[in-house]
């Protein structure tokens, strides 16, 4: 067992684990941080999503002892409040996921990509979100771009998120 | 799927690394990215005793440029490779496969390195490096050696890295001016590993094709350059006959292997279709860099 | 249309109640709690697909630190009762039954089958015991297809069956069947085959038991269609009286058919929870989920078409075999469901069927969303192939032989009434849309250039509800039940045995009750997930927007009519001329005298009103689904076939659609574009594969590919003026049908981009090596015959 401290939404969280313990399963169960989903826990579905030192990673395939040191924003982190943020706001204005399992790792994803590329255009976004596995409707973003809600990502893009 | 017990190592030096292995051996895994390792070890497909994590030896990363050779830190993120300017101005064909490596976020913790290392077949680094003639650099206790890319692949997940030796760095030549490179993929969905893929470099001279390169991933447990085809296009004029005969000698001595994705026979006939297609984007692209 | 009081929120995209906890990462799914003193659980799971268990050794997990029990399948035999699947048992299937142990003790029937639990203190350390169950088994050959195991030499995959053929082969008819195919014109033969896939929710199944042993109550938190199915299910294995146990849910990562009732993990863990009295936990992780949690769709047809030379489809004779996989639930009960839909809305004169069901050595065969997809498959695909040996338009030929809408209404040749039905206004609206004639010149210029387009039409309806069934014939299901209670704070209750994992239930009813019972929106509450305190319900067969729509809309109105008979007494005034708007109690015209809601509630909650006034505000309220109506619609792609990669592009996807009146339209299109998305995932990506000797190949996601954001094309979806059936209620369900006409519709388009190959297509799946391998073998077929090629190639150039 190794003590480790995360800087995680901000705040230094410490626990103990194990060298195996994956990032995802710190988060969910020692920090009880269980807004980040274990979808599958080979890499492919993008469920566990969060973003490390700024860049969206994959949590269940990081250990959390490679984690100490490093900033980590969970899904918890962007609404400290309880108030959502801009990108949020826009996912929920265009009913754009049904169960909501996927969801967190979609925000984490399109958070940390649209934070980097403000003016990414439909095609580049769909690429960006195709590592993030939704079944219950066309997968997320997409939605805003079937209906007059689409203006919800164009008022993203004008925001500095 | 949770990941077996191992005895954690986090060495802060080369050397010290180096020490692990030469310790423990193959009994030792390495943990760089983990975007390959750590699903086989979730799914408990491998149980090393020991697993040697190099993402603290900072001095493995870095591109930088010598002499008209480029040097990639073995730990190099692919992010950080995809975003540096000097892999864009020096290594076109590497610049154009790196975005087609998974998803962003495998991207931000995998390293150009690890994939190397790691040598699936299907993988788009290891075909760029054998495009390319690449040279891989490992250290030991014993010292460096440099293995040229033909040599470091040596089966299935198999590499010429001894069990006490970890790759350090990898060095590609600067393109030519006049090269045209693509790098195109039949995958099923985007950012899967292809079925087939292709890494396509063309230098054209006045006109005509004075240098060739064409290196599959997914028709063979390892990397495959398709030489006759290289042999046939360098000294010729860049046309669509010359790209078709170029396919039909690149696919033809092909035994690909078959898996749920696809038959032998498809990734056989796609193969070809890929080095039409990659010849003339390259040859396409290569009046451009002139 | 539907009669509702105000219509504020009804017809509205109202946004959803549910989405700020789940976008604030405060949503509340079974892995996401925890409970003190928990455990976790793993299963030792079987490496081959058949089997005898010869020996089950745990003795060197159970001295792993950590490990606090293992219970192997004779243990687990020891505390629990042998009984039918709860869902088997309220739908009454026919047919021999097999006979199993809960967990596998003498034999194991397919890669992955559960053979001990360990229950441990991490679910790292319960795997990890796991590995160190020695299991002995001997290898039985594997009964790996239905072909196998109709065979009947084949090993019987269960002993007491004697063979492998659970749904003994049967045979229905409906009308002239021998009449009509001798009077046909044409009778044309095609054998298709529909591939194994899955459901695959992003949450997989998982719960957790917790035995309290000083009360002897059980409660589970579980991911669940149902409490009251999962507390059937539990409380018959575990031999008790289901008021021994309590089945909890919140919120639920997806199902589409999977979770409903309890598996046997499921039981398993609530055994073991019993036995240890401590609460255990178990989510399965995807390799179990997609190995073992249960797979869908395979069934194979035999087709005989009874056809005129104008394109009238007369008759159709179907034999089916259906594969269920090993531990038979619902499987057998599927070709029932079949037959009856099998006309859709044509005017089919007769129908011959019949089908058999067989048990193989595979994961099994269990509902995903429109179990009976298949008969829309076949229909729609038989259709697509009658236009083409008869040189007509594929929508000319549907549109010929859509049954008119009269009154009385045409009857389905299976005995259904077609009520309603605007199957035709459908096809309509997809080519007012659509511009084919435009299409069809892009194609063709497009094809002298070497691409290939095509485009696919299928038109499907759904009993969602379906017309009005005759009296009692519902069984469990054929009444909705729910209780609405006006609370003293003024909040409306509804207590609803909905269980939404996706649907947004808690803000399409309320909406509803909102209109109906007159407060603004957030003044209504959706209760759900308690099986103490809910009424009976399942959320599945797209029931929910007819049933629980109804059943709201007139509780909210019987509850209203209660709240004004003591707001009468309050105000003084006669209940007729009050009314509620924004929470408020007035007289009609008189806003001086207006009271909120929650005043009434407080006043009769005080005990001021003598016995002669009732002042519960409590109603106990069912529906039987009024009217009721099909839903329906028709789809139409524009696909592009890269003819030398075999990759198929959506271009385009269009869906007319007729549920009804629409409760929220933006929740409607969210259905109908996640079953589109599976539609598109089963052609293109999806196939659950198994080898010859029963190996299971699909087991990560890596080999199981699910469709994303660039595989999903923009949907365009227009809705339907609906034949309103009902004075109050015309909601009709809306959640399988885009899974049901997608695949249809995509493999239509695909054979129309190929037709210039003269290739047909007889199957579903078509992943980019297939659709080589059809023009490939089209073009050895061709190559012994060039008068037909040339007459075909001829034809599909016109």
């Amino acid at each position: 067992m190794t003590e480790i401290t995360v800087n995680v939404n901000g705040a230094p969280r410490t626990a103990s684990v194990e060298a195996r313990r994956t990032l995802a399963d710190f988060l969910r169960d020692d920090l009880d941080l269980t807004g980040t989903h274990v979808g599958c826990e080979h890499g492919v579905c993008g469920a566990c999503t969060v973003i490390v030192d700024g860049r969206p990673v994959r949590s269940c395939l990081m250990l959390a002892v490679q984690a100490a040191g490093h900033d980590v924003t969970t899904i918890e982190g962007l609404a400290p409040d309880g108030v959502l943020g801009p990108l949020q706001q826009a996912m929920r204005d265009s009913h754009s996921f049904q169960c909501g399992f996927c969801t967190p790792g979609f925000v984490m994803q399109a958070t940390a990509f649209l934070g980097a590329h403000p003016d990414a255009g439909e095609q580049e976004i769909r690429e960006a979100l195709s590592g993030n596995i939704c079944r219950c409707t066309k997968p997320t973003w997409g939605a805003t771009y079937d209906s007059d809600r689409g203006s919800a990502l164009h008022r993203l893009q004008r925001q500095a998120l | 799927m949770k990941l077996p017990d191992f005895s954690y190592e986090a060495p802060a030096t080369v050397a010290e690394a180096i020490a692990l292995l030469a310790e423990y051996q193959d009994e030792a895994s390495l943990l760089a990215g983990g975007q390959s390792l750590i699903p086989l070890l979730a799914l408990r497909l491998t149980h090393p005793a020991v697993l040697v994590d190099i993402n603290g030896l900072d001095e493995l990363s870095g591109v930088s440029v010598t002499d008209g050779q480029v040097t990639i830190g073995a730990l190099t993120r692919e992010y950080v490779a995809e975003e540096s300017e000097t892999v864009a101005e020096t290594l076109p064909l590497l610049a154009s496969a790196l975005p087609l490596i998974g998803h962003e976020a495998i991207r931000s913790r995998g390293t150009v390195g690890g994939s190397l290392a790691h040598a699936d077949p299907a993988a788009e680094l290891p075909a760029v490096a054998r495009a390319l003639d690449a040279e891989l650099v490992v250290r030991s206790q014993s010292g460096e050696r440099v293995i040229p890319a033909a040599e470091w692949f040596e089966g299935y997940l198999t590499t010429a890295r001894r069990p006490d030796e970890i790759l350090v760095e990898v060095r590609f030549p600067v393109a030519e001016p006049g090269t045209g490179v693509a790098f195109q993929e039949i995958a099923r969905r985007h950012g899967d590993f292809a079925m087939v893929g292709l890494a396509t470099s063309l230098t054209l001279t006045d006109g005509t094709i004075s240098d060739a390169r064409l290196a599959f991933s997914g028709v063979a447990d390892i990397p495959v350059r398709a030489a006759e085809a290289e042999s046939l296009l360098v000294g010729q004029q860049p046309t669509g006959e010359l790209f078709a005969e170029a396919a039909r000698r690149a696919a033809a001595p092909l035994d690909p292997p078959a898996d749920l994705h696809g038959s032998s026979d498809y990734r056989k006939k796609v193969a070809a279709t890929l080095v039409r297609r990659g010849l003339q984007a390259a040859a396409d692209n290569a009046h451009e860099r002139h | 249309m539907t009669q509702i009081a105000a219509q504020r929120y009804t017809g509205s995209s109202v946004k959803r109640s549910e989405d700020l906890r789940i976008l604030a990462g405060a949503g509340r799914y079974v892995d996401d709690i925890k409970l003190p003193g928990m455990l976790h659980a793993a299963f030792v799971r079987s490496p081959l697909a058949h089997g005898r268990v010869l020996a089950v050794d745990a003795s060197a997990a159970r001295s792993l630190p950590g490990v606090v029990a293992v219970l192997t399948g004779a243990d687990l035999d020891d505390m629990t009762v042998r009984g039918p699947d709860p869902l088997l048992a309220m739908m009454g299937g026919g047919g021999p039954t097999a006979e199993y142990s809960l967990l596998a003790t003498d034999k194991v029937r397919l890669v992955g089958d559960p053979v001990a639990v360990v229950i441990a203190e991490s679910r790292y350390l319960a795997e990890d015991g796991c590995e160190l169950v020695d299991v002995d088994y001997q290898d039985l050959p594997a009964v790996a297809s239905a072909t196998a195991a109709l065979d009947a030499s084949s090993t019987p995959v269960f002993a007491n069956l004697g063979n492998n053929i659970i749904g003994p082969h049967k045979r229905s008819e409906f009308g002239d069947v021998a009449g009509t195919f001798a009077a046909a014109d044409r009778i044309a033969e095609f054998h298709l085959d529909v591939h194994r896939h899955q459901n695959v929710p992003m949450e997989g199944r998982g719960c957790i038991a917790s035995y309290d042993s000083d009360s002897g109550l059980l409660t589970m938190y579980a991911a669940t269609q149902s409490v009251h199915i999962t507390r059937m299910g539990v409380a018959a294995c575990l031999g008790v009286a289901p008021e021994r146990v309590r089945v909890l849910a919140g919120d639920i990562g997806g199902s589409f058919g999977l979770k409903i009732g309890a598996s046997r993990e499921e039981l398993a863990v609530a055994a073991a929870s019993r036995a240890l009295g401590r609460p255990v936990k178990w989510v399965e992780d995807r390799s179990e989920n997609l190995t073992v949690s249960g797979q869908a769709r395979e069934e194979s047809f035999d087709v005989r078409a009874a056809v005129s030379d104008d394109g009238d489809l007369l008759g159709l004779d179907v034999s089916m075999v259906i594969d269920t996989g090993a531990y038979p639930v619902m499987g057998s009960m599927v070709p029932s469901i079949i037959e009856a839909m099998l006309p859709g809305p044509y005017k089919l004169a007769a129908l011959g069927f019949e089908s058999t069901a067989v048990v193989t050595n595979k994961a099994s065969y269990i509902a995903y969303r429109g179990p009976w997809a298949s008969e829309t498959f076949v229909r729609e695909r038989v259709l697509d192939l009658l236009a083409k040996d008869l040189g007509l338009d594929p929508f000319e030929i549907r549109l010929r032989n859509v049954a008119p809408r009269t009154s009385p209404p045409a009857m389905m040749v299976t005995g259904r009434p077609l009520t309603g039905v605007t199957t035709r206004e459908s096809l309509e609206r997809l080519t007012q849309v659509v511009d084919v004639p435009a299409f069809r010149r892009r194609q063709a210029a497009e094809r002298a250039r070497g691409r290939y387009l095509g485009i696919g039409v299928a038109t499907f309806i759904e009993a969602a509800p379906g017309p009005r069934a005759p009296e009692g014939s519902g069984g469990a299901l054929g009444q909705e039940s729910m209780r609405l209670r006006l609370a003293e704070d003024g909040i409306v209750m509804l207590f609803t045995g909905q269980m939404p994992h996706g649907q947004g239930h808690q803000t399409t009813l309320a909406q509803i009750a909102a209109d109906e019972f007159g407060v603004p929106f957030e003044q209504v509450r959706v209760v759900i997930g308690d099986s103490d305190v809910v009424p009976f319900g399942l959320t599945g067969g797209s029931r929910s927007a007819t049933m629980t729509g109804g059943v709201t809309l007139h509780g909210a109105r019987q509850l209203k009519a209660k709240v004004l008979d003591v707001a009468a007494l309050l105000i003084e005034a006669s209940a007729q001329d009050l009314e509620i708007t924004d929470g408020q109690v007035a007289v009609r015209g008189d806003p001086d005298s207006a009271i909120p809601v929650a005043e009434v509630a407080r006043q009769a909650a005080s005990g001021r009103f003598g016995a002669d006034v009732d002042a519960t505000l409590e109603v106990e309220a069912t529906f039987d689904g009024g009217e009721g109506g099909w839903s329906g619609g028709s789809h139409c792609a524009i696909v592009e076939v890269d003819v030398e990669t075999g990759i198929v592009k959506v271009e385009r996807y269009v869906a007319a659609e007729d549920c009804g009146a629409l409760i929220n339209p933006a929740v409607v299109e969210g259905q109908i574009r996640g079953g589109i998305a599976q539609g598109i995932g089963a052609v293109l990506l999806e196939r659950s594969a198994y080898d010859q000797d029963g190996n299971y190949q699909s087991a990560t996601f890596m080999d199981y590919l699910l469709p994303t954001a660039c595989d999903i094309p923009r949907m365009e979806i227009e809705h339907l003026q609906t034949v309103p059936l009902d004075a109050d209620v015309n909601f009709r369900g809306v959640g399988e049908g885009g899974m049901i006409v997608a695949p249809p519709t995509l493999v239509n388009a695909i054979e129309d981009a190929l037709a210039p190959f003269g290739v047909r297509i007889y199957e579903q799946h078509l992943p980019p090596a297939r659709i080589l391998e059809l023009i490939a073998q089209q073009a050895d077929d061709d190559a012994d015959k060039p008068v037909a090629l040339a007459e075909r190639r001829s034809r599909s150039a016109a």
